[in-house]
């Protein structure tokens, strides 16, 4: 008998519960954060859903593994399947344009108050072919990370910096002045675009070996082989190792370096150095900028966009910024006294200001097998700049024109 | 289920020995009471000919509605080309646009609607429909729209920019409601500033083709057939060739009324759609004079008749009348078309015929019958396999055949199909090693043939090492009184038991140039240390230990299995006989070990041969893609370079390599079973 009146129960709130959930609007929102960020951002969902209960539109957000999350929005997303909104940085971007039915252009919705409020580079990031397509979120951008008790005052110029390195340097023990991963073409983005090189040219023709490209490569060996400041094959694990062993005084890394340094190291950050062979222009990395996008099939367009709107407004970007620990493209909330106090969102802010978008053009995703190659063969030595580049640029040409076939 | 039922497969009752060949009997070859060559070819004429007739109407009544929903899209992208055209004279935007469209369509056919955007402040500039209230500021439900000319004006752009035309610049959806909807980007002074919608009436559907001359194409070969038995009697050679004629009477018949209609159909369709250009030109230019729009550059209303890509057909000449040359050269094509798939379709046919007539089909029925049971049980795991297995296999070959990359996917295969052309690429690319700009040869690495010979330079030595390393191991364990064997085999087997690509990982961290613990080691003995990523060779070496690493384990523990079970008493006998160690070795161990060792061996060479991983994550390739084996190639090429279809083709190559590599494994194992 109880058992009847149990399953009378259960079947009554099966049945109530579509009832009351065809009345609100749920938007599924699809990120990769983990740890703290995924605290901050489930906090200003939160925060959204309690503004909104009245009009009955609720968000609920799913955190999908960061491996496996491009390919599961671009299966998922065009067949209907996926979220009715998305966070992921610009590189994909372009892809899912061309595959299309995935990203939703926000044109239309986008008003000039809504876009003045990103730090324009970060906006950029979003536009593929003239339309826009995400609002943008965070952004990462690379940064002078120095050791203290090493660096007294962080070098302004690649002169300075490499006068303060080789005081530092001595490979005999494995002490560098200066690291970082310049055998990755993302790393070497910095004096790269320092140097007013690119790696495609209207749209996506790939220029891989421009003139200013072979400059920015020909400074950076003259580190690394002449002035001997820069160790040899440098990677990630080995620059974090050495940075936090003490070993290696300043290094050129993003924020996820920032969670990786030993605890004993007192450290500082600084924006890159200007670049006296470039004329003292700026080194400007490659900036990743997080969108929030809306889905193609999205049934509740209008309000996917709201809550995009809502995620990069200054209270939310507040939350992210100060809990999530990651730079907002809002620049609003950098007139925050708590955020305009923090030293190093500070830091990334300024760096953005000179910074490039990577871009986004699918053809991206190509040119990082040939670039590294030419690295590689450019950092041991056995080929020059020039040679490895032009080698590059071929073998990109080539994959790109048989992409292209009609 | 009932019990007799359950003892139905005869082979219980048979002796043991029998079991094996009889577990499909061959029917038997004529049984007594089982129906004349005559009625199984009779019968095989009527299903060959009701399949070629009713699949080649269903062919011909497609072709003939693709045909008239082309020769729709055609006619209405002229109305939409020739209206874009009048927008652009008319500046795009304001009251000369609204006038254009109002005179438009007055020559339009009744129910067509057209709708003018400007991108400039997203206004509606114009509509037929006087009820949207044009000209004011697009609505939030018409955001569609919007983005719809936006799509266009960067498909505009990207073509120009790559100076390859492969996006459309004018897009025709059908509708529900059967009609199309076409828009197409209204471009000024080089820039696409605007947008153009046409929506058609309704589509009349294509008539059916007549059942008529289907009817006497499936009358045609029974008569035939039935005329020719009568004389031919019951000689089954005789009959198989009469039903083949008999076939091939009813497939000429239905070739020739179908080429007849297709070409009627396309000749018609080209002079409607010459008629419609010409209305078009004759409203445009009083259209000009009229409102006094620009009439340079002068209108060329041929150039209306366009593809997707807004490139003119040709089928026109400029005064708007049909080219009969080319129209003829295109009538040929299409008839040949036509023929090619009705042979595809009676080449079906008569494989079905031949099957029918010489008893085959039947033979395969009574089969199914007899073990309805087994197939029953069977059938789940060959509908798994069919979804899980074949469907992602015969799929990737399919894609093999085309040229399908990341910017094309949402086309359909049919229309990428480049044949062979991929395999060709691959296959026939000889081109091992190239001089570079400073002179030297430099060896090609990403040739087929060169990564061909590193995969199989890779699994001889993984195998070679793997076997002799693991045999080495398997004699020390093995040695009698060994103080805590089962210590060390736990420890031996651990480099097996560890996830492969933790593994991976940590040998290329050893592998450092500076930081590596291998150069350190060298570094204690007085050696330089070496830049292992750095030559092929070295970057070689690096995977090969790690594999070796990876693969001893497996061989040791087949290998101490067979040995373990090698009886004492041989070698006490071997001994008493005076054998040495040696001898021992060769004429128990070595041939005891045999039955073992092959199997594992086959099994390592196809794991070796496709071992991702090590690769992938060890040398990644490096340097410069000279440590690449097929496998990793092959994933570069659809992952990194995103060209499907020849990262299918690589896959379809390395697949049939390793058929070719199991059918001589087969034969090699046979062999050792009959030691």
């Amino acid at each position: 008998m109880l058992r009847s009146i149990a399953k009378l129960l259960c079947l009554t709130t099966l049945f109530a519960l579509p009832a009351l959930g065809a009345e609100a609007k749920k938007l599924v929102v699809w990120h990769a954060y983990r740890a703290e960020e995924k605290a901050a951002f489930e906090k200003v969902v939160a925060a959204f859903n309690q503004q909104n209960a009245a009009k009955g539109l609720q968000v609920e957000s799913l955190a999908v593994p960061y491996d496996a999350f491009a390919d599961k929005i671009s299966a998922a997303v065009p067949r209907g399947k996926g979220p009715d909104v998305f966070i992921y940085a610009q590189d994909r971007l372009g892809g899912w344009i061309e595959a299309g039915n995935t990203v939703e252009p926000i044109d239309f919705f986008l008003d000039d108050a809504t876009k003045s409020r990103f730090l324009p580079t970060t906006m950029e990031a979003m536009v593929y072919r003239g339309t826009t397509y995400g609002l943008p979120l965070n952004y990462k951008v690379l940064a002078m990370i120095f050791n203290k008790k090493l660096v007294a005052k962080p070098p302004k110029t690649t002169g300075e910096l490499v006068k303060v390195a080789k005081g530092l340097t001595d490979p005999a023990t494995g002490r560098f002045g200066f690291a970082y991963n310049y055998g990755d073409f993302y790393y070497h983005s910095a004096l790269l675009n320092g140097f007013g090189g690119r790696v495609f040219e209207n749209g996506s023709t790939p220029v891989l070996n421009a003139p200013e490209n072979v400059k920015s490569i020909e400074l950076l060996m003259k580190w690394a082989r002449k002035d001997n400041v820069l160790p040899k094959e440098p990677s990630v694990a080995v620059i974090t190792s050495l940075f936090s062993a003490g070993k290696a005084a300043i290094v050129f890394s993003g924020p996820w370096f920032l969670g990786e340094i030993a605890k004993d190291i007192d450290w500082g950050l600084a924006p890159l150095p200007t670049i006296d062979e470039a004329g003292g222009k700026p080194m400007r990395p490659w900036i990743t900028v997080e969108g929030v996008y809306v889905a193609a099939p999205s049934k509740n367009k209008d309000a996917a966009f709201e809550f995009a709107r809502y995620l990069t407004d200054v209270p939310a970007a507040k939350v992210l910024a100060l809990e999530g620990r990651q730079s907002p493209a809002n620049k609003k909330v950098y007139e925050d006294p708590k955020v305009a106090a923090d030293p190093v969102l500070k830091v990334f802010r300024q760096q953005v200001e000179v910074a490039v978008p990577m871009p986004n053009v699918p053809e991206m995703s190509m040119m990082w097998s040939p670039a590294t190659n030419a690295m590689n063969a450019i950092t041991k030595g056995s080929t020059s700049p020039k040679a490895a580049l032009d080698k590059a640029q071929e073998a990109l040409a080539k994959d790109v024109a048989s992409l292209r076939k009609k | 289920m009932t019990a007799p039922a359950l003892q139905q497969p005869s082979s219980q009752q048979t002796p043991p020995g029998a079991e094996a060949p009889r577990a499909l009997p061959p029917p038997p070859p004529a049984p007594p009471g089982a129906p004349s060559h005559r009625l199984r070819f009779a019968v095989g004429v009527l299903v060959a000919s009701l399949v070629v007739t009713g699949l080649s109407w269903m062919l011909l009544s497609r072709a003939r509605a693709g045909a008239a929903l082309a020769l729709e899209e055609r006619k209405a992208t002229v109305a939409t080309l020739a209206l874009a055209d009048l927008v652009v004279r008319a500046g795009g935007s304001g009251d000369g646009v609204r006038q254009a469209l109002a005179a438009w369509q007055q020559q339009a056919p009744a129910g067509a609607q057209a709708k003018v955007i400007a991108f400039d402040g997203l206004s509606l500039e114009a509509a037929t429909d006087a009820g949207l209230g044009a000209p004011r500021r697009l609505q939030r439900d018409e955001k569609p729209l919007y983005d719809q000319g936006q799509r266009l004006r960067a498909a505009v752009e990207t073509n120009r920019e790559e100076s390859v035309v492969r996006k459309e610049e004018v897009e025709i959806a059908a509708q529900p409601d059967g009609s199309l909807l076409l828009a197409a980007p209204v471009e000024l002074d080089g820039q696409v500033r605007g947008m153009v919608e046409v929506r058609t009436p309704r589509v009349v559907v294509a008539p059916s083709p007549s059942s008529g001359s289907a009817g006497l194409a499936l009358l045609l070969p029974l008569v035939a057939f039935f005329a020719l038995a009568l004389v031919l009697g019951e000689r089954r050679v005789g009959l198989a060739l009469a039903a083949t004629f008999a076939l091939a009477l009813g497939v000429g018949f239905y070739a020739w009324h179908s080429v007849s209609v297709v070409v009627e159909d396309r000749r018609a369709a080209s002079e409607e759609v010459a008629d419609s250009v010409r209305t078009q030109a004759e409203t445009a230019r009083e259209l000009i004079s009229r409102l006094g729009l620009p009439a340079d550059p002068p209108v060329v209303a041929s150039s209306w008749d366009a593809d997707a890509f807004r490139k003119p057909r040709g089928w026109l000449t400029a005064a708007g009348q049909v080219d009969a040359g080319v129209l003829a050269g295109r009538l040929a094509q299409a008839s040949g078309d036509v023929v090619r798939a009705l042979v595809a379709v009676a080449l079906l046919a008569l494989l079905l015929l031949q099957a029918i007539g010489l008893g085959s089909v039947g033979a395969l029925g009574r089969t199914l019958v007899t073990h309805r049971r087994a197939y029953a049980y069977v059938a789940p795991a060959l509908v798994g396999m069919l979804v899980l297995v074949f469907f992602p296999f015969f799929y990737g070959i399919t894609l093999s055949f085309t040229d399908s990359n990341l910017l094309n996917t949402s086309r359909p295969l049919t229309e990428l199909w480049v044949g062979l052309k991929n395999y060709v690429d691959i296959l026939s690319d000889f081109d091992l090693s190239r001089t570079s700009a400073d002179g030297a040869r430099v060896a090609n690495y990403t040739n087929f043939y060169w990564t061909l010979g590193v995969t199989v330079v890779w699994t001889v030595t993984n195998v070679v090492i793997g076997v002799s390393v693991g045999l080495l191991l398997a004699l020390v364990l093995n040695t009698r009184g060994l103080a805590l064997r089962p210590v060390y085999r736990v420890l031996l087997i651990l480099p097996w038991a560890m996830p492969n690509y933790i593994t991976s990982l940590i040998w290329r961290g050893m592998f450092h140039q500076q930081f590596g613990v291998v150069n350190h080691v060298l570094a204690l003995f007085g050696g330089e240390p070496v830049s292992w990523f750095e030559t092929p060779f070295t970057s070689f070496l690096t995977a090969l230990t790690t594999n070796g690493w990876l693969s001893f384990p497996f061989m040791m523990v087949v290998s101490l299995g067979a040995l373990q079970s090698i009886p004492v008493e041989l070698y006490e006998a071997a001994r008493v006989d005076g054998a040495s160690r040696w001898q021992q070795f060769r004429a128990i161990t070595l041939p005891s070990l045999k039955p073992a060792l092959v199997p594992a061996v086959i099994l390592s060479v196809v794991w070796t041969f496709n071992q991702f991983n090590v690769i992938y994550l060890v040398t990644a390739g490096e340097p410069g893609g000279s440590t690449e084996i097929l496998i990793t190639q092959s994933y570069k090429f659809a992952f990194e370079k995103y060209r499907y279809g020849y990262a299918a083709a690589y896959s379809t190559v390395i697949f049939g390599i390793l058929l070719v590599y199991g059918v001589f494994q087969n034969r090699v194992t046979k062999a050792t079973e009959a030691v």
